[in-house]
């Protein structure tokens, strides 16, 4: 038997509400920065939510800057990115209308069609499919949000879904504000992922409010601050645990699951990571917001 | 087996078995397989297949168009009897606005229009008269529109042979088209972007002025020829007969005409169709597709026997296409391609195996970290996450849910999530072995302890999921739909089957303390 769970003692005793001023003010910063990015540089939108025509295409004997310059003097406004290795490349393009981009991917292909050994896939996403998408992924997420907190105010006091939600909406705009500074593309599947995040991260606060709710009733005399200390000292393998095994699923994905599904994986880790930390430095601070003590207003 | 009920071992190995041998199918992968059994199998996305997808948006505003130029030809045709001059006409996107002459017989005009269009609004207000469609008018046109356009897109995409084509109404005036297997649409979009309304018309040769000045008179029109822009037909705006009427078309070869379509009338349209030639012996008769004539021959003798050819510049693909869309019949009106994706079979497969890889690559990376942190527990929470796979992919299978590329990251996020309930479960026996000593009522309390974080935590994931499943589209739902399966299965595993082999471990190794 290895048993290396002994590296993180059972009862570990570390300070973390002490720090909570720090951790407040790093997250405060953190996301305003994102807020200001999301308003000022924006996010890197795939053709889901911007719409226009993407076509991944293996290639032959010829190099992204041959395909380049055919293709650009016929568009002005094409793109083309290497995809995972240089055969694979990726060709994007803006349309206007739906009309026009049914006529494009048509065209595209017959300018390269000699210089292609597959045409892997293509995506066009018009114009008003583009704007309700990215309305729906707006709705999902507040819808998700809502739910969380309705069903986290059913199941603890109201407080607990207020410091929840505060957490949320921290990991939503923090993954969202990285996520801009790193120019990863943002389509359906990071929406997905944010959900994903969302799920997760609620998890997390979940499994310490519950035992802050449990510590609440045991130990009626501790201060606050010290019951939430000893809450979250508690869980505090279980929340390495989860987050290290789902990051190693994660980042596998994110190594060994093709070129597609990386932004998704690579929102996932960002988001794993935060709402890890939020949970534990967010969620649970929150709650002194509150001088509540529910059992002290039924004495 | 201290305590633990027989009935339970038995629900919680036959739900093991049930996993594992539900699997099979789908592990298997036989394709074309007629077997019951392994019909189970898991069914495959486009983006993993191979195949198109589109979202096709019927014109709804050329039929209110439509709609609008019948209600002109009729306040034309009501003025004229009544002797009202009309000033001027303007269509506007969703009403008509007439100017008259004058204003006495405006109120009879409106009256006998009433007679004939019950879903409008009028209103006069001096000289003019407006006449705008209701909500409720155009809610009809647009439902039949959608209803007739969604029959012609299904006949259509059979006669094209398309394999398993899944066609179904998407929202209000959507179409959504999955066509696995097919790598390139183009065939499908060009079948798709002809509304094929097929008519007969009389063409009038004695007005050339009109065709001079391009204005054609009331109840004429100007119509292009198909391959000639400039090639301007003047003809009556009233068909003789359409392809409503048509009961077959196929391409056809002739020796001196080369590919045409030969097509048939049913019984109504034969008679109008002998009765219009033999009352126009001499005139031509222009065959117009889609606003264009194709063809305008001289009617040289009475055609009375129902069937004809059509002639053009075709090829064989041409003719045959056409005879297609004829038989089909029209689209009410033009479909617009709104989204379209495709994906070849070739990046398919590079996502399944990329998918498996990592997949595999991730379970044993959490297996080692399992074990290295838990020990024999580790162990053993291993086989339940491994059993987890098994009951994911057997429940795919059973329930036909559609495996996507999302929704193999959704597994692959499983197994990193599924052994949450396991560590929350061994964490609280950890903490239990410090309070006492009996080593089955440890197991006991952690289990029970750690019942209502694990429900609590992924109730709020499945709330999660479920909102994407509701909101989210295509591949997303496959994301959606396996990490619900995977959370289900987790709560099941680790309270039931971790549960189940911690006991039999413990049994057997008799252990007297236990250290976690």
């Amino acid at each position: 038997m290895f048993g290396l769970n002994k590296i993180i003692p059972v009862e570990p005793n570390i300070n973390f509400l002490g720090l909570r001023r720090n951790f407040l003010i790093f997250s405060i910063l953190a996301i305003f920065i994102s807020i200001g990015l999301l308003s000022i540089k924006g996010l890197n939108l795939g053709i889901d939510f911007k719409g226009g025509t993407l076509i991944e295409v293996s290639t032959k004997n010829t190099s992204i800057g041959e395909l380049r310059e055919i293709l650009s003097s016929s568009y002005s406004d094409v793109s083309l990115q290497e995809f995972g290795n240089e055969n694979i490349i990726l060709i994007r393009l803006q349309n206007k209308s739906n009309q026009e981009s049914i006529e494009t991917v048509n065209s595209v292909k017959n300018l390269i069609q000699d210089k292609v050994v597959e045409f892997r896939r293509s995506e066009f996403v018009g114009p008003t499919i583009s704007s309700e998408l990215l309305f729906r992924g707006f709705q999902a997420v507040s819808f998700a949000l809502i739910a969380i907190l309705i069903y986290i105010w059913l199941r603890f006091e109201w407080q607990f879904g207020f410091g929840a939600v505060v957490a949320l909406t921290h990991d939503v705009l923090f993954t969202l504000g990285l996520l801009s500074i790193l120019n990863v593309e943002f389509s359906l599947a990071t929406i997905a992922a944010i959900l994903t995040i969302a799920g997760y991260s609620i998890n997390d606060t979940v499994v310490i409010f519950d035992r802050v709710r449990e510590n609440l009733r045991k130990y009626k005399k501790l201060e606050l601050v010290d019951l939430f200390n000893l809450s979250v000292n508690n869980t505090l393998s279980r929340t390495i645990m989860t987050s290290l095994t789902t990051l190693l699923a994660l980042v596998s994905l994110f190594v060994f699951g093709g070129e597609v599904i990386r932004p998704f994986a690579l929102t996932m880790i960002i988001g794993v990571i935060i709402g890890t930390y939020s949970s534990v430095f967010i969620a649970v601070p929150t709650l002194l917001i509150f001088k509540f003590r529910p059992q002290d207003e039924d004495d | 087996m201290k305590n633990y009920p027989i009935w339970k071992s038995f629900t919680v190995v036959s739900l093991v078995l049930l996993g594992i041998i539900f699997s099979i199918p789908s592990i298997i992968y036989d394709e074309n397989s007629e077997n019951w059994f392994l019909k189970n199998k898991i069914n495959l996305g486009l983006d993993l297949q191979g195949g198109s997808y589109l979202l096709l948006e019927v014109q709804l505003n050329v039929l209110y168009k439509e709609e609008l130029d019948n209600f002109v030809d009729s306040v034309r045709l009501i003025s004229r009897d009544q002797a009202v001059k009309i000033e001027k006409i303007d269509i506007q996107e969703n009403e008509v606005v007439v100017f008259f002459g004058n204003e006495e017989k405006i109120k009879d005009i409106r009256d006998t229009f009433f007679q004939m269009y019950r879903g409008v609004t009028l209103q006069i207000n001096n000289n003019k008269l407006s006449i705008k469609l209701n909500d409720e008018y155009r809610k009809i046109i647009q439902d039949s529109a959608i209803k007739q356009s969604l029959e012609i897109v299904r006949k259509r995409i059979d006669e094209s042979g398309t394999k398993e084509p899944l066609i179904q109404r998407s929202g209000k005036k959507r179409i959504l088209l999955q066509l696995p297997g097919v790598k390139d649409p183009e065939r499908i979009k060009d079948l798709l972007g002809k509304t094929a309304k097929l008519t007969f018309h009389i063409v009038d040769n004695e007005n050339t002025s009109a065709l001079q000045n391009n204005l054609a008179p009331f109840g004429k029109i100007i119509v292009p020829d198909m391959y000639d822009e400039n090639t301007k037909y003047l003809l009556d705006k009233r068909a003789v007969v359409g392809g409503e009427n048509l009961v077959d078309a196929k391409g056809s070869f002739d020796q001196t005409e080369g590919h045409a379509v030969s097509f048939r009338f049913d019984t109504e349209g034969a008679q109008k169709f002998g009765k219009v030639t033999t009352n126009n012996i001499g005139k031509n008769l222009a065959i117009v597709l889609d606003g264009v004539v194709i063809t305008a021959p001289r009617i040289n003798s009475a055609i009375t026997g129902g069937s004809g050819i059509i002639t053009g510049n075709f090829n064989a693909q041409d003719a045959s296409d056409l005879a297609v869309l004829l038989r089909a019949g029209a689209l009410p009106a033009p479909l617009e391609i709104v989204e379209e994706r495709s994906v070849g079979a070739g990046l398919g497969a590079d996502s399944i195996a990329a998918g498996q890889i990592a997949a595999i690559i991730g379970m044993v990376l959490v297996c080692v970290f399992m074990i290295l942190i838990y020990g024999t527990f580790g162990a053993l929470a291993n086989v339940s996450l491994i059993v987890n796979l098994f009951i994911i992919i057997s429940l795919l299978g059973t329930i036909g849910a559609t495996l996507t590329l999302p929704g193999i990251a959704g597994i692959v996020l499983t197994i990193g999530m599924a052994v949450d309930a396991n560590v929350l479960i061994f964490e609280r026996i950890k903490e239990e072995s410090l309070k006492q000593k009996k080593v089955f009522q440890i197991i006991k309390n952690g289990f029970d302890r750690a019942m209502s974080t694990i429900l609590d935590a992924n109730i709020t994931t499945l709330i999660a999921a479920v909102l994407l499943f509701a909101f989210g589209s295509g591949p997303i739902r496959g994301f959606s739909i396996t990490l619900s399966l995977g959370v289900i299965a987790s709560m099941f595993t680790a309270l039931m089957l971790t549960n189940f082999l911690v006991y039999m471990y413990l049994s057997f190794a008799n252990k007297k303390e236990l250290k976690l």
